[in-house]
This record gives C-alpha cells, sequence and structure tokens, in this order.
C-alpha cells in the first residue's frame, strides 16, 4: 500500500490544483442595442476571456432559438426573439450563466 | 555640511514648519461617485470637487481640467479603450462646511459605462495656485469603477507624470482589509515618497452639490486629519483599511515638474479606494 502513497498524494495535489485553476467564475451580461439587437458580454472572474464559448438562446419551454459563441472581442450580439427567453452561457459544469430576456436593460 | 547634517541640526526647526504647514496640506482632489463596484452599467454622476475630505473643509476653486477621460478594459485580454469626458464636464458650485467652491461634475450618459469591465478615470487638473503656500499644486488623480466584476486593467498604469499603480483592485477591499500599490514618478517607482491619507469623512450630497454635515469619524488629534507615510525603497506602501467609505491616497510632489508660471510646483498622485463592510 505504502508505494501508492506517493501517487495518492499527487493525485490529491492534482485534484487540488485543478480545483484552484477552476477558482475563476463565469462572468455573463446583456444589453439592448439598436435596432432590436442584444449584445451579450462574457469573461471570467479572474480577467480571463470567454472567447468560443457556447452561447444558447432558449424559449420558455427549452427550446434552443438559435446558438452562437462569444467572439474574439468577448462578445455575443443577437437579434431579439418575439418571446420569452433566456440563454445559457455554457462554459461547462459549475460554470454555467442563465439570464432572462426580462432582467436584460 | 552635508544634508543629513544639515537636516539633523534643523530638526526641531523642521518639526516647527511641518507643523505649521500640516493644516494647509491635505488636499485632496476627488472624482467622487457613490460606487465604484457596479453590477450592472448605466448613466453615472461623478464630481470632481478639490477639497479637504475628511474635515469638509475648505474647498477650492478649481479651473477647467486640462484632461478628464476613461480608460476601459473587458477582460484582461482586451486591448484598453480611451474615451475623453472633457465634454461632459459642467461647472458647478460645491458647497463645504465652511466655504463655496468652484468643482465640476459630470452626467455620463449610460453608453459609456455599460460593458463589463475596468473603467480607470483619469484627471488632469490645471495647477492650483494655492497662495498661502506660494506655489501650484497639481494632483494627478484616478478613480477605478469595475461593472459586473469581469476584471481589466485596473492594475495597469496609464502613463501619468506622476501615478499611483494599484496591487489590490481599489473597488473591491472589505473594511479591515489592507490596500497596496506602487507610487511612480515619470513611470519609475517612488522610493520614500511621503504619503498622506485621507478619509470621505462627509458624505457628498450630489443632488444638493453639498457635503453632509455630519461626519462618520472624529479625530483624537491632527496627525489623524489625515495620516502620513512613506513608500519602501521598491515605491510601494500598504495602508489599513478600518472604516467603510472613500480613502484616498495621496503622493506628495513625485511629478518631474517642480515650477509652473515661474512658481514652485507640486505634481501629486492621488488614487481613491473604496472599502466595503463584510455583511
Amino acid at each position: 500500500m505504502k508505494r501508492w502513497g506517493c501517487p495518492a498524494v499527487l493525485a490529491a495535489f492534482c485534484l487540488l490544483a485543478a480545483e484552484m485553476a477552476a477558482a475563476h467564475s463565469p462572468v455573463f451580461d446583456c444589453f439592448n442595442g439598436e435596432d432590436g439587437q442584444i449584445t451579450c458580454e462574457g469573461g471570467f472572474s479572474d480577467g480571463t476571456s470567454a472567447t468560443g464559448v457556447r452561447v444558447r438562446v432558449l424559449d420558455a419551454n427549452e427550446k434552443v432559438l438559435l446558438e452562437g459563441k462569444i467572439d474574439a472581442d468577448g462578445r455575443f450580439t443577437f437579434k431579439k426573439p418575439p418571446v420569452d427567453f433566456h440563454l445559457i452561457f455554457d462554459a461547462g459544469a459549475g460554470h454555467t450563466v442563465t439570464l432572462f430576456g426580462a432582467d436584460i436593460s | 555640511m552635508n544634508s543629513r547634517c544639515f537636516a539633523t541640526r534643523h530638526a526641531w526647526f523642521a518639526l516647527f514648519a511641518f507643523l505649521v504647514a500640516a493644516p494647509a496640506g491635505a488636499h485632496f482632489q476627488l472624482i467622487y461617485t457613490p460606487e465604484p463596484a457596479l453590477k450592472v452599467g448605466g448613466p453615472l454622476q461623478m464630481l470632481l470637487v478639490f477639497t479637504h475630505p475628511f474635515e469638509a473643509g475648505h474647498t477650492m476653486d478649481m479651473a477647467m481640467p486640462a484632461e478628464f477621460y476613461v480608460v476601459s478594459q473587458r477582460g484582461k485580454e482586451a486591448r484598453p479603450q480611451r474615451t475623453d469626458l472633457k465634454k461632459h464636464l459642467q461647472e458647478i458650485q460645491w458647497t463645504s462646511l465652511t466655504n463655496v467652491g468652484r468643482a465640476y461634475e459630470a452626467q455620463l450618459p449610460k453608453g459609456i459605462v455599460r460593458s463589463l469591465g475596468d473603467y480607470v478615470f483619469v484627471l488632469v487638473p490645471t495647477p492650483y495656485y494655492e497662495g498661502s503656500e506660494e506655489k501650484f499644486i497639481q494632483q494627478f488623480t484616478k478613480m477605478v469603477l469595475n461593472v459586473g466584476g469581469l476584471p481589466g486593467n485596473w492594475a495597469d498604469p496609464v502613463g501619468l507624470p506622476a501615478e499611483i499603480v494599484p496591487l489590490n483592485k481599489p473597488y473591491a477591499n472589505w473594511v479591515g482589509g489592507v490596500f497596496s500599490g506602487v507610487v511612480l514618478a515619470d513611470g519609475k517607482p517612488a522610493p520614500h515618497a511621503e504619503l498622506e491619507i485621507g478619509y470621505v469623512n462627509h458624505e457628498p450630497n450630489l443632488s444638493q452639490r453639498r457635503f453632509e454635515p455630519q461626519a462618520r469619524a472624529s479625530a483624537p488629534q491632527d496627525s489623524f486629519v489625515n495620516l502620513s507615510i512613506r513608500t519602501n525603497d521598491r515605491g510601494e506602501f500598504t495602508i489599513g483599511l478600518p472604516k467603510a467609505g472613500w480613502w484616498g491616497i495621496c503622493a506628495l510632489g513625485v511629478g518631474p515638474q517642480s515650477q509652473y508660471q515661474g512658481k514652485p510646483l507640486s505634481q501629486d498622485a492621488v488614487l481613491w479606494v473604496k472599502a466595503t463592510d463584510m455583511q
């Protein structure tokens, strides 16, 4: 058993390191722009970029109305749907943010 | 006679001069807005007033600032964006507890502070002539605001001749914590620089353009009105934040220019830090 002690400690350290690396939290917000467009901005609380993170726009029945990705400028812009909707900024497990259309100003 | 010997021989005189001069010091250029850590952006009201914030005392007449702008950045990898704000400035009369002085306010439309990220507000005042000291004072002042918790350029210098660069986010500090920064003189760390620490002890009432008369704290002795510290040999400093509200840090005379219109000029650097109660 003893020879596993070291890898076990290593594994624990790796888990801890992974946990620490994930200590940032997702930041996501949207606002009404011009011409019925909504602009969303995403990132992480440590300032790292969210470029490429998937954003889904869903209706009240969880049907996907449209989806896209955060661009190189940290933004995702789409035309405001005519129905009630919400958005999911999906940066992986534990890193999702849901925002409701009614809360967008 | 070397300067150290001179200093020793004149220590008592220097102490006396300091005590006499102290009440005239402690000018602080404010860039004030009630809350620098915003959940969402929007229209913003800002106040620029040159005053003695602990006492809400004598407010100096400001001239139209040489520059007033914001450098914003959304995320660490984004590029900083500079927006001139001078066109939003409006001259006002600000009432202190002892006088009325000329100040400026800015009503910023919602488009300026809307995106997530950091906003470093920068004020370069026109030098102010302090008649009682027969010198000009110019305080390069920064106030850092954040929207939504996405950081950006809060730790980056903007390139002022006299500048305090924060080592902690100036908008996210608990009461009881400490705050550190580096004083830069012409872009280089300023060792052993003299700092004054001020506290906005009277709430600025923006709608009535005056300080609230009620003080939050009282000083048991004059040394506490503005605390004095020095930077270390790397130009760094650390202060405590014992009470909620705005704390001002002013590095005296660190800028390179020492004359203006034939008189001595003190180019100071000011940074504002907000402490928030942990609840």
